[in-house]
């Protein structure tokens, strides 16, 4: 067993080795060693030694380590140990992915053809080019017509696809064919018990103090005055030690406001460096190349998201830029080597329809709906600048927020997280779900739009960023769902004074009031039902 | 878990309020009148639910929520009105005192030189010049009296811009920017009534423009907050916990601000930007404190934004004090300031102006929340808890009386000497 364990290390560690050449930062980090490697602190007498010392003073094994990090992180790992050749092991859940897909690219593409048969991309005309440039940072003045533009999809009729999706080696006694609609835990697919999210969550299921839990919890530590003070000057020692795993460990126990947009960056490993800058820049130069039909849908979900709200209106011209970036950002397809989506591709005009002449559209290859941008909103109370919010919501993109809009059995998938929440809710709060069943309630109808955002848009900004917080720390979506059932518990005085599936969205429509920590701590200390 | 108890507390002590209210007013129905000339609908909910009594001008009125000009013409000579012991009304005699941006001015530099004289340590200047300490208003002028020394200073920074308003206007009225004092010479010429040195009506104020406001978003915005005076000798005033940001519509930009025209993109006042085409019903251009808070202690580190906060309390206190001597200090009179404050990039408050009646309707739903709940906390404050207007009370709140506000000045407690210690803490944190 032993020997199969030393074997698989030294597999991965080859595999990885393999891998990391293929990093943008590869070619400066092997420059930079090859500078050291000639340079007077590493002798010849006692090679590896010195090279190893001097690496590690001059912050290279540092950056090593972390970039180790990040690349187990990325999914290509997760893929690794589940060994799936496929994407998506279960057959009816692709095919249930490729009709939808199929679903959101016939309406997109007909959409185009009802305005004025436009082509989804072309070059963009000069006098638009000017305009855009000139306005580049209050994009908000930039005027177009959008009135015949719509979202392609809205959560909701997203969970129509997952609510009506059947596994067809199960059978269920309870229910009519047709009467399957209700909620999800007819699906066989594997969740974390209430005593695995438990182990998982250690920290706060334990009843460590937390920061966000209680305003003025004093520190436990000698010299601090409050548990906040204790964050921050442990936080900034983390900060300084710069290391990507020293920080996600840091984070379990929540940043300060102070903190926390520094520690976000390392743990994701986006900081904002010239070639990162560069990139951006290159990025707004194809946003005023191309002209695509994307760049309206999401200069509509801006509109009718952000300049809407009132916390985020004020960042507005900032999502702007973000969004119209990130859509021409190719680097994001990297994600479809391991999801079960495809993205799609488009034929280049009067070339025959071959793979060689097509190209994903949209660049980025995902299909914008109605609040993405909320992905990226919370970002802006983080940086100040447009390339570091860019930074990291594009790395928080890509480690979570796809996962949310593809049919898949992957456990932080969102149809995982909706069965998640369903079973949690029957188990913990037998009665209340016993009320939504016999009044014919779907509660997954309000939850499903929380789950799908992250909760952003839903909860105060603070609260928001403590729960993303959690997301990072741990390393999973899981407790999206744990705090959706802690909501549902919380209000179920109200909840059981309604009836009606209208009357619950009224009681669960504003979260503004909600705090997170302890909602999330109280529902995790409880003890576990066998 | 406590704060749970904390959303939970919030709607237990909401009920508790309102029972506390129908304890005081079927006791006190017949007894507590109140009287208004404003038909606001966040002033009449608050009176209403005290159970409170409407009576007519004439009638025996027992608070009296009115107007600047109601109230002026109240305390005239010529109306020969005295209130009794349980009345109370919402300005003082001569606020504009504070609340005129001339007289303010004045106020201000008065007691600086004032304090200076004394040698007092608050007002010792920098090389430059500059209070270290009290600069807490933009470089102004009153015109035309002090037209040559503005000059002077202009001179001095020939590249620089100046607003200009008139003293006694608000909500932005005749507001405009220069940067060449030929186009002030041309202004003053085409306005009518021409300078009259002797006619203080027509005065205006000329500040240095704040080139380097903070911008979030690309976007300027200034602060409203709400500070609740009681007395003025010994001053005790109350800052209000839920001010909220203003923004301009149009993005800002800080290298090029030659487009002078524009008033979108330099006047927050929600009375101008409401006529700008993107102005948006939602939230209309408000950003409330806890978000400014959030994305200041995220941005700029605690320590910076904890300053800042500080810096606001100190240029709200110093500014009351500046007034506390020349306002008649009416016992009978309570008065809820709206400061507008711009920050700096340098994370630096500056007082803009002061207003008697900040604006009470409402433009969003979170908006009328805020407004009568400030209301609310402003009536628990000045009326004793027995329910009924005094002007004998010592204006001694309890703690839980005071709701959102909380108390940045008690010269009253400093006065007792009980708390010596806070006062020399105080300032000693200004010595650092």
């Amino acid at each position: 067993m032993d020997e199969l364990k030393i074997k698989s290390i030294h597999f991965t560690a080859e595999k990885f080795a393999n891998e990391i050449t293929s990093i943008d930062a590869y070619c400066k980090f092997y420059a930079e060693l090859q500078k050291t490697v000639a340079s007077k602190s590493v002798t010849l007498d006692d090679f590896k030694k010195c090279l190893l010392e001097s690496l590690s003073s001059s912050g290279m094994e540092t950056d090593l380590r972390n970039s180790v990090f990040h690349l187990m992180r990325s999914i290509h790992n997760s893929q690794d140990v589940c060994s799936y050749k496929d994407k998506e092991p279960l057959e009816y859940l692709k095919k249930a992915q490729m009709l939808w897909e199929k679903r959101i690219h016939k309406s997109l593409n007909s959409m185009s053809a009802d305005i004025n048969s436009l082509s989804l991309a072309r070059f963009r005309l000069a006098s638009d080019r000017d305009e855009i440039l000139e306005k580049w940072k209050e994009l908000s003045t930039y005027e177009i017509d959008l009135t015949q533009y719509r979202p392609v999809y809205a959560p909701k009729d997203f969970l129509q696809v997952l609510l009506w999706l059947r596994n067809p080696n199960f059978r269920s006694f309870n229910f009519k064919i047709n009467d399957g609609t209700w909620e999800f835990t007819h699906l066989s697919l594997k969740v974390k018990s209430f005593a695995e999210l438990k182990i998982l969550y250690g920290e706060i299921s334990r009843g460590e103090p937390l920061i966000g839990v209680h305003h003025e919890m004093p520190s436990q530590r000698a010299p601090y005055p409050s548990l906040e003070a204790e964050r921050i000057a442990l936080g900034e020692k983390v900060i300084a030690f710069n290391h990507a795993p020293a920080a996600q460990e840091y984070l379990k126990k929540g940043a300060p406001l102070c903190i926390r947009a520094r520690i976000w960056t390392q743990l994701l490993g986006s900081t904002v460096t010239p070639e990162r800058e560069e990139y951006f820049n290159r990025l707004k130069q194809r946003v005023l190349q191309y002209d695509l039909v994307v760049d309206k849908l999401i200069i509509k979900d801006v509109q009718l998201t952000a300049s809407n709200d009132p916390s985020y209106f004020v960042f507005e011209d900032l999502l702007y830029q973000i969004m119209l970036c990130f859509y021409r950002d190719t680097d994001v397809l990297s994600i479809f080597h391991h999801i079960c989506a495809t993205p799609i591709r488009g034929v280049l005009r009067g070339k025959a329809p071959t793979t060689k002449n097509s190209v994903y559209y949209p660049p980025n290859g995902i299909i914008p709906f109605h609040g993405f941008t909320m992905y990226a909103c919370p970002l802006c109370y983080l940086y100040k600048e447009p390339v570091a919010v860019y930074c990291t919501f594009k790395a928080f993109y890509m480690r979570y927020w796809f996962r949310m809009h593809e049919v898949s059995s992957s456990e932080q998938g969102i149809l995982a997280l909706c069965l998640l929440f369903a079973r949690l809710l029957q188990r913990y709060e037998p009665v209340l779900w016993m009320h939504f069943k016999t009044n014919h309630i779907q509660p997954v109808r309000v939850v499903f739009k929380w789950l799908m955002r992250g909760f952003s848009g839903y909860l105060a900004v603070e609260q928001l960023l403590l729960l993303w917080d959690v997301i990072l720390a741990y390393d999973s979506l899981e407790v999206i769902s744990i705090l959706a059932v802690a909501i549902l518990s919380f209000r179920k005085d109200s909840l059981f004074q309604v009836n009606n599936q209208q009357d619950v969205e009224g009681v669960l429509a504003d979260l503004s009031t909600i705090r997170v920590m302890p909602l999330i701590q109280m529902s995790l200390i409880r003890e576990t039902i066998p | 878990m406590a704060s749970n108890g904390s959303e939970t507390r919030k709607q237990f002590s909401l009920g508790e309020n309102s029972l506390n209210v129908r304890g005081t007013s079927t006791s006190m129905k017949s007894r507590v009148s109140y009287c208004t000339d404003l038909e606001k609908l966040v002033l009449t909910v608050n009176f209403d639910k005290r159970g409170w009594v409407r009576v007519n001008p004439d009638d025996d009125w027992n608070i009296y929520w009115a107007s600047v000009q109601t109230c002026r013409n109240l305390f005239s000579v010529d109306s020969g009105y005295r209130l009794h012991d349980n009345q109370c009304i919402n300005h003082f005699p001569n606020h504009y005192e504070l609340t005129r941006k001339d007289l303010m001015v004045k106020n201000i530099k008065r007691y600086r030189k004032d304090l200076e004289r004394e040698g007092h340590p608050t007002a010792i200047r920098s090389k430059q010049g500059r209070y270290t300490h009290l600069d807490i208003i933009p470089i102004t002028y009153i015109l035309p009296a002090d037209y040559n020394m503005f000059v002077e200073e202009f001179r001095k920074n020939p590249h620089s811009t100046w607003i200009i308003k008139p003293s006694g206007k608000s909500q932005g009225a005749g507001i405009f920017l220069i940067n060449k004092l030929s186009k002030l010479k041309r202004w003053s010429k085409e306005s009518k009534p021409p300078f009259h040195p002797q006619n203080g009506k027509e005065s205006h104020v000329i500040s240095r423009y704040i080139e380097n406001p903070l911008l979030i978003g690309g976007k300027k915005f200034d602060l409203r907050m709400y500070v609740l005076v009681t007395i003025y000798r010994p001053l005790k005033a109350y800052l209000y916990k839920h001010g909220f940001c203003r923004f301009c519509a149009v993005r800002y930009d800080n290298n090029n601000h030659q487009d002078l025209e524009n008033v979108f993109v330099h006047l927050t006042n929600n009375a101008i930007q409401k006529n700008g085409e993107d102005y948006n019903n939602v939230h209309s251009g408000k950003l409330n404190m806890e978000s400014l808070k959030l994305y200041l202690e995220t941005t700029y580190g605690k320590s910076r934004t904890d300053f800042l906060f500080f810096n606001i309390k100190w240029l709200i206190i110093h500014s009351l004090k500046a007034v506390s001597s020349v306002i008649a200090n009416d016992r009978h009179c309570f008065e809820c300031y709206g400061y507008d404050i711009i920050i700096d990039e340098e994370l630096k408050p500056w007082l803009i102006e002061v207003n008697a009646s900040p604006s009470l309707t409402f433009t969003t739903a979170h908006d009328r929340i805020l407004k009568s709940k400030l209301i609310d906390d402003i009536l628990s404050i000045v009326v004793p808890p027995d329910g009924i207007p005094d002007a004998r009370w010592s204006k001694r709140p309890s703690v839980d009386a005071m709701g959102n506000f909380h108390l940045i000045v008690d010269e009253e407690y400093d006065d007792r000497g009980s708390n010596k210690k806070i006062r020399e803490k105080y300032q000693g944190s200004r010595w650092r």
